[in-house]
């Protein structure tokens, strides 16, 4: 990967020559092959309009084709990393939450099915804690 | 009767199974606008001859399918799964940083079955209460495209920009629909619609291919994306949205559900902050509420996308809503088998081939098949299916078929002069929307004035 050619293109980076490959295969396949069918078409059937629909299905099923082939030849440019569960960081983000959100609150008022959950998800010691320590803050403002 | 009943039946099942599938997968990779993917691919199948039952029934399941599946990317990636889904993304992404996307999801897509199942009925509802008023709506309808346009605009990011740049848009489509007709004896319509859903495509293009504009989109380094790890609570095979959900949530959801059908002019998404604020933005406790704005608000997004495409279409049968302005345009108008008359108002569509109690029984039934086939999926494959879309499939690909999908669908309506009207206004719409922030459904209002509204201001004055 050429990092000098990277672009970000409609939400997502691209590398220029890739994506110009990527759009010649797609725009190189499908628009002759479409109008190949055009022509095919309008000899079989008289120049029926139904022709010209089995023209378009064939000119677009082209582009699936240019698609597969264009993901197989060029990969993506992401980096993609899969997390694993978050530990110990969560206070942190408790904190930038309630910075913007307001107070997380005190778990033990939730009503009983959201408890359940909280509990389930090994959350309801991490709000607790942040719960306790919020509490804490206020006292020694007072 | 039987006979007569059944073949439109077995076309509605059969095509809400392909939209399903389909566009199940099309919601997992993220970033794929429902106008750019929905409205072509609903205008193909229209184009190869489906009976209306199967198209509207292809229609319906293909919205209800990517909506449960855009909330994959949206919850587990943080990136947004599409324009509606943009809203959700803070609050997403709060759940992420609290180490639980998956819960995100959960409430996200529980909520958005919850409210399409309710969504159907009631939009069908209001339109029968809508019906009686419809020969008036229909004869100020001119008008009435141009107040929406209007209000839309005004609703948009870009405010007063976006209003008062409807002007030079409007005029730009009526140029070039004079220039259609100047040189192929007929307007076009669907190379506008194309050429709007894929503007900022097309913008981007634009740019890469200048110096000044290149350096604008030069990166040094790939876009990086991390996704959360995979953690399963609920138990069962089946998962159930009427449990994932709590009382509140589900009360909140369901609310949003009626009260987003009713309002169909409204931009999607400006109903779903809304909803959003109406329903979670009280809740005192900050878990409680991130959870319930995700069901709420995802929620809505299926539910105002549902009634939009309903109301106008039994009670009215013109596309008065951002919805049927956008994705769901060609179930109005997809030349020659759906038409709308510019001049008179007259329609042949959908309106006129389904009645109520059709759209009810095919909607609901299409809607439920996409819930059944990807409610169960989302749940248990999300993490699987975004890790292997985001490894596997290049944006480069993606991007070359689409470029080859507007190209033979242009030149399948009005060979190299349609091509050329697509990329025009592909890349007006495209520096509006970036630069103005008047989005893709202000763009269809604005086409819409250019072919009906600017005639009767014109008559007015002859």
């Amino acid at each position: 990967m050429q990092q000098q050619r990277l672009l970000e293109v409609w939400g997502d980076t691209v590398d220029s020559r890739h994506l110009l490959g990527a759009i010649g295969l797609g725009v190189g396949i499908a628009v002759p092959v479409y109008l190949f069918a055009e022509w095919g078409f309008a000899q079989l059937t008289d120049g029926d309009a139904v022709g010209r629909s089995y023209a378009l299905v064939t000119g677009l099923a082209a582009c699936i084709v240019a698609a597969v082939i264009a993901a197989n030849l060029f990969k993506p440019k992401r980096v993609v990393t899969i997390g694993a569960a978050a530990a110990g960081g969560r206070e942190d983000a408790m904190d930038a939450i309630e910075a913007e959100l307001g107070p997380l609150g005190n778990p033990d008022e939730l009503p009983a099915a959201a408890l359940a959950e909280v509990k389930e998800l090994g959350l309801y010691d991490d709000l607790l804690a942040q719960h306790r320590k919020n509490q804490a803050r206020q006292e020694a403002a007072r | 009767m039987i006979d007569t009943l059944l073949e439109p039946t077995l076309w509605a099942l059969g095509m809400a199974l392909v939209g399903t599938i389909v566009f199940a997968l099309i919601g997992l990779v993220s970033g794929t606008d429902e106008t750019a993917t929905i409205a072509p691919l609903t205008l193909l199948v229209i184009l190869l001859g489906v009976p209306p039952a199967g198209v509207f029934a292809f229609f319906m399941a293909s919205i209800a399918a990517k909506h449960i599946t855009h909330a994959i990317p949206t919850t587990l990636l943080g990136i947004p799964g599409d324009t509606m889904a943009a809203p959700l993304l803070r609050d997403a992404q709060m759940l992420r940083e609290l180490g639980v996307p998956h819960i995100a999801l959960r409430k996200a897509i529980s909520g958005g079955v919850i409210a399409a199942v309710i969504a159907v009925p009631m939009a069908v509802f209001f339109a029968w209460v809508l019906t009686p008023f419809s020969e008036a709506i229909s004869a100020v309808a001119p008008w009435l495209f141009l107040a929406a346009a209007l209000l839309i605009a005004v609703l948009s990011k870009g405010r007063w920009a976006a209003l008062i740049a409807l002007i030079p848009f409007v005029l730009v489509v009526v140029g070039l629909q004079n220039f259609a007709v100047g040189a192929l004896g007929k307007g076009l319509s669907i190379s506008f619609f194309l050429g709007i859903a894929i503007g900022p495509l097309i913008l981007d293009l634009f740019l890469a291919s200048s110096p000044a504009g290149r350096a604008g989109l030069k990166r040094d380094a790939p876009r990086s994306f991390e996704l959360a790890a995979d953690v399963r609570t609920w138990k069962g095979r089946m998962p159930n949205p009427m449990r994932v959900l709590d009382r509140t949530q589900l009360g909140g959801t369901a609310g949003a559900a009626v009260i987003s059908s009713a309002t169909f002019v409204f931009s999607p998404v400006a109903m779903t902050v809304l909803m959003g604020e109406l329903f979670g933005g009280r809740i005192k406790n900050g878990y409680r509420r991130l959870t319930t704005m995700m069901a709420v608000k995802n929620g809505t997004t299926e539910s105002t996308y549902i009634a939009e495409t309903l109301i106008p279409l039994i009670a009215i049968g013109l596309p008065l809503s951002p919805m049927a302005a956008g994705p769901a345009n060609p179930l109005f108008n997809a030349p020659p088998v759906f038409t709308i008359n510019a001049e008179t108002g007259e329609t042949n569509n959908l309106h006129d081939m389904l009645g109520p109690w059709e759209f009810l029984v095919f909607g609901l039934a299409a809607v439920l098949i996409a819930l059944i086939i990807t409610y169960p999926f989302a749940m248990t494959q999300a993490h699987k299916a975004a890790a292997w879309i985001m490894k596997k499939v290049s944006h480069e690909a993606i991007i070359g078929a689409f470029a080859g999908l507007i190209a033979v669908i242009c030149l399948y309506e009005g060979g190299v002069v349609a091509l050329l009207v697509a990329i025009s206004i592909g890349l007006v719409g495209g520096l509006l929307n970036r630069m103005f922030h008047m989005h893709t459904g202000v763009q269809f209002m604005g086409y819409y004035v250019a072919v009906l509204t600017v005639p009767a201001v014109t008559a007015l004055f002859a």
